[in-house]
């Protein structure tokens, strides 16, 4: 009974507002757990994905949580080993939000697969080749995914120490205080697998596919390391600006965004020339070499203005970030931001979902697919978790130091 | 201890070809494939057999009276990449599992373990002929339907890919009968799989692809002007050609050939026309 | 003893739990725990292991032996190669069924209604033996009827001969070409027997419309004369409407319109009479004033066959030593007039290779030479029949019968006249159904008796493959059961089991009769009949619908079988529709396009949904219709899928056979 109190008091101390939003983020949760019965208990029929269409919705999310996600690592890299101090009061949400990332990258992952209780055989049976390389882009995933998974989990646990229920206790700050002075250690670490899993899972499990057209450059590893640099630094910019918006507080000071802005625009430069290298090579020599023609992969004008979007969307980040007179107005640097995290987006369905819906012989056409209501929950449902637990961040842990000194220094305390 | 000297393969003549699907049924039956009441959902469909309809006109530029159709039985072609080798091969989708559920065995079929598989589906995204089945739903074979379950294929678990392995359970059987009666010899062994030995006029053939004697003997599949490998233009290339595009990448090299005196089917068939 | 302290307690503890939980990774325990999970959640069925034997049979529909591996008890393959008959490879679909009949049935429900209960042998055939002898004895022998499967099997004989003896004439056979030609024999050569085509021998074939490699006549036989023709470079003209695979496989393809096969035979017959200095060869077409009508021209602007083609066709027939053409539009469905039949067949006539080598023969049918000797009640029975000419007569102006015997048949399905049958039925007080499964037909009978698949049908070597499943019994031995338990009737049966009888059954002889002559009135009503379709109400049904088979389908009886549905491929039948084929530029017309919802209406009624599929291998202003999809009873797995054409085709019966020809019917899109 008291927890249900404690839930209810919990529950009034949102504002009106907020509280309309867990209602809806509940709700979302709620189908989740039917829809994620109903598929894992009866299989994937229930999804629009078939055995040409072999991946869907759920497959861009991973993209998508991997790469954004990996604005943790690559934060996480400026800030531990190069010592670009200005990022210390974003790294805290950083690292939340690429565990989370990254958990419901492996969430995803599991609906994705037929048989999650055989997920294990990804280490048990791994596809390793000579010298320990792994064969299998997947296999690589496996290991590198839930490696860095691990050390994400590490890295949060200063910061779920910071609560201050457990603060309290003098072994636990000790600790958490250690590990945050080790913490260098493990950004390192995380680079390192960040980096192989960036690559394989963004862009060479689709690279090495050599028998497909519309996939195989071998660059194409490289390309999703640097995507993830660039997409993911605007996605940890723009979660931050949207929590300071709705709290309606600064939580993260001004320079820190215009740091990794810089930052984020610079790693858009080197994106967008490797990206039109990319469609370049792919027009002049690999699609060739498969026997086809490059524009045929599009499909007519509808994916040839995907791929323009997207790549009208990449020059967007790159003249607000670095102008600054746009990147010290709001709204502009906030384009920014959403143009960012939808480059990224854009370009991984231009590759996977066009992908899949490319013919793979002369007398078919191109196929489409619509995500059922299965598909949409289980994914709007991580979504909708994620928020939640940020929410709880939000409220409980330091996750934007920063807020607590301005208000340590006006209020004094609480 | 025998070195293996097969290499299987198989030739379909699509002149011979009247799209009955004996082959498909044949194959259905042979390899256990799940009976649902409806099964309409094509792109769902569990079975290792397209009987695909293809017409000269795919390409909205004929009349009608100079259209024909002919029906292209399309199985898994057991790619072997550049490498037509076993132990070198790398198959489009042998590489990309990450738990070894596939794999080339030494006779140059593409083999897959239906309970090592996790049904990731990487495969089926990196297979270029549309040859790889997933389970979408759980395999059932209602009631008496039991009774004709092949007991050396065994049955599929829902969420897992399965695939055409040449009926290699077969050649596993004729090599326990060759064993019983004390021939070790692994390399006498003849089998059909069950596409072939049902097709009605003949038109699959299959055998070794390095035997001077086997109906599909690879060199003289090769010098065939009416012999085409599917989506394999780069046949066509000179050898000069060919070494260099294939110093850029690995290519399928499928080990079954098509046969048609047909030009226009050779086309359609080696792949796209506008490249 | 020192006291342990509570923190070395917990650190003993702390390592206890860690080397527990890495030992029992290590182990792994959890592992197979998984793994016992993924085998207990998914309880996935092992199939039985047994000993491998192999034992052979033979398909009644080809004639092909074939050999089925056995484990244990239960047959797993059916190991033929070379027949390509529909039947042969699904058998054990219908082997194992899981809705096959188990034990006789009598129907509880109201007719149709498809509510059965099981009833032991001895009752339901003594009820039926009963029904036999009320009607015999109140005179009203000739109110018995049978509907025979289209095939000749020896149930079919059997049943002949036990409605003859009963005391009616009523037995009518399924349409199919051995119908139809047998009429056609009898219409112009005067014999009885079927047309048998020596496709083996000749070396230039022309087909008006036969889809040849499709499912006609048999396929077994068809697929080794395919071969026989490639190694000898045969000459191969299909005349057809649709771009069917046949035509692709042919040398040459003569796109004709719609239904204008018989005009185009007799363009030819003018050309052989006109410029080949034929006439002598059938003088009553040659002297007939109706054959100008056919010169090139005007057979051009009919057919939509270039002139200069149909000379060029007429020339190659002279040409070749050994040619034939060959009539019977369709594949396991045919349909054709006799008119159109005996057409063609004047071109075999006319250059006087009827009877040899690689042309037309003569088939007897086969039948059993044991002479009956009737009794008086059959004897008065015989003369009261008023015999229709066929099925479809039969049903729309036959008289009244009291019994009915379905013979492994489905009229209701298979005849265009079906919904009058189904009326016909509910107003009989007996019908008896035999077969294997419960089809459109059974579902309105008032006794089912379950038959045997050929599995189960002993060889004349040897064993069956496998043993009778349920009850099931072999049709000819419950005829012989039923006649049995007949008084008078059980004297035309002499046989302990239908082993005996088929042991005696003749095979019919293949002959070569000459005397061929064609009636030209009956031409003359054909094209007066013919042009009345095509130009009756053209304005109000501007399409025409023309039937197509899919292998396999074919006349859909392989609906039943999940194996046959699960091969069809997108063109066909996806996603719960049927789908129909239609050239671009009708569907440009029409206003529909590739995948769109129809439905089609002729003067008879609405057929739909089905969806459309835009292909060039139609003829613009045709519909190219699917055939054997639209049960409305064929177990779960056959019913309600897609739709049955027969329900709106044409349905003018044809005057010499008795049979509808239903090939061409005007439609609209609704």
């Amino acid at each position: 009974m008291k927890f249900i109190e404690f839930l209810k008091d919990e529950f009034n101390s949102y504002s009106r507002k907020s509280q309309i939003a867990l209602y809806v983020l509940f709700a979302i949760v709620a189908l989740f757990g039917i829809f994620a019965i109903q598929v894992l208990f009866w299989g994937l029929g229930y999804t629009d994905m078939n055995n040409n269409f072999a991946w869907g919705v759920w497959i861009i999310g991973d993209l998508g949580l991997v790469a954004l996600g990996g604005g943790a690592f690559f934060t996480g890299f400026f800030l531990y080993i190069f010592r670009v101090d200005k990022l210390e009061p974003i790294i805290n949400s950083t690292v939340l939000l690429g565990w989370m990332c990254y958990l419901f990258t492996l969430v995803l992952l599991l609906f994705d697969v037929g048989q999650p209780l055989r997920a294990w055989f990804g280490f048990a049976y791994p596809n390793w080749g000579p010298h320990l390389m792994p064969i299998s882009m997947l296999t690589e995933v496996f290991w590198c995914l839930s490696l860095y998974f691990c050390i994400l989990c590490v890295e949060l646990v200063p910061i779920v120490l910071k609560q201050r229920l457990l603060d309290r206790y003098p072994v636990v700050h000790a600790i958490g205080h250690y590990m945050h002075k080790l913490m260098w250690t493990m950004a390192a670490a995380g680079t390192f697998l960040s980096f192989f899993h960036q690559g394989s899972l963004g862009g060479g499990m689709w690279g090495v596919l050599y028998a497909k057209a519309q996939w195989f450059r071998p660059h194409f590893f490289f390309l999703a390391v640097v995507a993830a640099t660039a997409g993911g630094t605007s996605f940890m910019m723009l979660i931050p600006w949207i929590a300071g918006k709705i709290m309606k507080k600064e939580v993260v000071p001004k320079e820190t965004f215009y740091t990794l802005a810089k930052i984020s625009g610079v790693m858009f430069i080197f994106y967008t020339s490797f990206r039109i290298y990319d469609i370049y090579s792919m027009a002049v020599k690999y699609v060739p070499a498969v026997d086809r023609s490059f524009m045929d992969l599009w499909g007519g004008l509808y994916g040839i203005w995907m791929l323009a979007l997207e790549l009208i969307l990449c020059f967007v980040p790159i003249t607000m970030y670095l102008v600054k007179k746009f990147r010290e107005q709001e709204k502009t640097l906030v384009t920014g931001f959403i143009a960012g995290v939808s480059a990224i987006l854009v370009s991984k369905m231009n590759v996977l979902l066009h992908g899949f819906s490319v013919p793979n012989f002369p007398w078919r056409g191109f196929t489409t697919y619509n995500p059922t209501i299965q598909e949409w929950f289980v994914f709007l449902g991580c979504i909708a978790i994620m928020t939640l637990i940020y929410m709880w961040f939000v409220k409980y842990t330091p996750l934007f130091p920063h807020l607590h000194h301005s208000e340590h220094a006006s209020e004094g305390h609480e | 201890m025998t070195t293996m000297k097969r290499l299987w393969g198989m030739s379909i003549d699509l002149d011979k070809c009247t799209g009955c699907g004996a082959c498909q049924i044949s194959c259905m039956q042979e390899n256990n494939m799940p009976i649902f009441e409806d099964d309409s959902d094509i792109p769902k469909r569990v079975t290792f057999m397209d009987l695909m309809r293809v017409t000269n006109d795919y390409q909205g530029d004929k009349k009608y009276g100079e259209v024909q159709i002919a029906y292209v039985p399309k199985m898994c072609q057991q790619c072997s990449g550049n490498n037509p080798d076993p132990n070198k091969a790398v198959p489009p989708c042998v590489s990309v599992c990450p738990a070894v559920a596939t794999d080339v065995s030494d006779d140059g079929v593409v083999s897959q373990i239906w309970s090592r598989c996790i049904g990731c589906r990487y495969c089926q995204a990196a297979c270029p002929y549309e040859a790889r089945v997933f389970n979408w739903w759980k395999p059932k074979y209602e009631t008496d339907f039991k009774n004709s379950l092949n007991p050396d294929v065994s049955v599929a678990s829902r969420g897992t890919v399965v695939k055409c392995t040449f009926c290699s359970h077969i050649w596993k059987r004729e090599r326990d009968k060759m064993i019983a009666q004390g021939i070790t010899d692994i390399n006498q062994v003849q089998y059909t799989p069950a596409c072939v030995s049902a097709c009605p006029t003949g038109a699959m053939k299959f055998g070794d692809l390095r035997d001077p004697n086997s109906p599909v003997y690879e060199q003289k599949l090769k010098n065939d002007p009416r012999a085409v490998r599917l989506l394999h233009k780069i046949d066509n290339a000179d050898p000069a050609e060919q070494q260099r595009r294939m110093k850029i990448k690995n290519y399928p090299n499928p080990k079954v050939y098509y046969l048609t005196s047909k030009q226009w089917l050779r086309d359609i068939l080696s792949g796209f026309q506008n490249s | 003893m020192k006291k342990i302290e509570r923190r070395d307690f917990l650190k003993m503890a702390g390592g206890a739990v860690c080397g527990g939980l890495v030992g029992t990774t290590f182990s792994g325990a959890p592992f197979l725990g998984f793994q016992w999970l993924v085998e207990w959640s998914q309880d996935q069925y092992v199939p039985t292991r047994g000993e491998e034997k192999f034992a052979n049979s033979v398909c009644h529909l080809c004639g092909s032996n074939i050999t089925v591996r056995k484990i244990g008890q239960r047959a797993v393959k059916v190991e033929t190669a070379n027949s390509g008959c529909p039947l042969c490879q699904a058998m054990l679909q219908l082997l194992y069924h899981p809705e096959r009949i188990q034990q006789p049935l009598k129907r509880v429900g109201s007719k149709g209604s498809g509510k059965f209960k099981p009833v032991t042998w001895e009752e339901a055939v003594k009820d039926v033996s009963d029904a036999i002898t009320k009607l015999r004895s109140e005179n009203k022998a000739q109110m018995i009827a049978a509907v025979n499967g289209a095939h000749n099997t020896v149930p079919n004989l059997l049943m002949e001969r036990l409605v003859m003896a009963a005391g009616s004439k009523h037995v009518y056979t399924e349409p199919c070409f051995c119908n139809l030609s047998k009429s056609a024999v009898a219409a112009t050569q005067n014999a009885e027997g079927t047309i048998d085509y020596d496709l083996e021998n000749a070396d230039y074939v022309i087909s008006f419309g036969a889809r040849l490699f499709e499912g006609w006549g048999n396929s077994a036989r068809m697929n080794k004369v395919l071969l026989e023709w490639k190694k000898k470079n045969v000459k191969f003209v299909q005349v057809d409407t649709l771009c069917t695979r046949t035509a692709s496989m042919a040398d040459s393809w003569v796109p004709v319109k719609p239904g204008t096969e018989s005009y185009l035979a007799l363009g030819i017959a003018h050309q052989l009479i006109m410029n080949h200095g034929k006439s002598s060869n059938l003088s009553e077409l040659s002297r007939w004033s109706g054959i100008n009508e056919f010169s090139p021209d005007k057979v051009s602007a009919i057919t939509g066959v270039p002139a200069e083609k149909i000379a060029e066709i007429a020339k190659e027939f002279v040409k070749y030593r050994k040619a034939v053409a060959v009539a019977g539009r369709g594949g396991q469905c045919v349909s054709s007039s006799v008119a159109e039949i005996a057409a063609v067949q004047a071109l075999n006539a006319l250059i006087a290779h009827l009877g040899k080598d690689g042309n037309a023969f003569i088939k007897a049918c086969p039948s059993i030479p044991a002479g009956v000797q009737y009794d008086d009640i059959a004897k008065a029975g015989h003369n009261n029949t008023r015999v229709a000419k066929g099925l479809d007569d039969f049903i729309k102006n036959g008289e009244k019968v009291e019994l009915l015997f379905l013979n492994e048949s489905n009229p209701v399905f298979n005849s265009v006249y079906g919904a009058d049958f189904v009326n016909k039925m509910k107003d009989m007080p007996m019908v008896v159904a035999f077969g294997t499964l419960i089809n459109d037909s059974a579902k309105y009978a008032d006794y089912i008796f379950p038959t045997l698949t050929i599995m189960e049908v002993p060889t004349a070597q040897g064993n069956a493959v496998a043993a009778p499943r349920y009850t099931s019994k072999h049709g000819g031995d419950i005829i012989l059961d039923i006649a049995r338990k007949t008084e008078k009737v059980k004297d035309a049966f002499p046989w302990t089991g239908v082993r005996d009888v088929a042991a005696i059954v003749r095979d019919g002889q293949t002959r070569g009769v000459g005397n061929f002559s064609i009636s030209t009135d009956l031409l003359k009503k054909h094209f007066t009949e013919l042009k009345k379709a095509m130009e009756e109400s053209a304005q109000e049904y501007p399409l025409v619908m023309i039937p197509f088979e899919i292998p396999f389908v074919g006349d859909g009886r392989s609906l039943a079988f999940p194996y046959v549905l699960k091969g069809l491929g997108h063109e066909t039948y996806s996603a719960e529709r049927l789908y129909v084929q239609m050239n671009p530029e009708t569907a440009r017309e029409q206003g529909v396009s590739d995948g769109s919802n129809i439905y089609i209406s002729s003067k008879r009624g609405e057929i739909g949904k089905v969806k459309v599929l835009l292909t060039k291998t139609v003829a613009p202003g045709v519909i190219a219709m699917p055939m054997g999809f639209g049960h409305a009873a064929l177990t779960k797995y056959g019913s309600e899928k897609g739709v049955n054409p027969r329900e709106i085709m044409n349905n003018a019966i044809d005057a010499e056979s008795g049979t509808a020809d239903w090939w061409y019917t005007r439609v609209k899109l609704s």
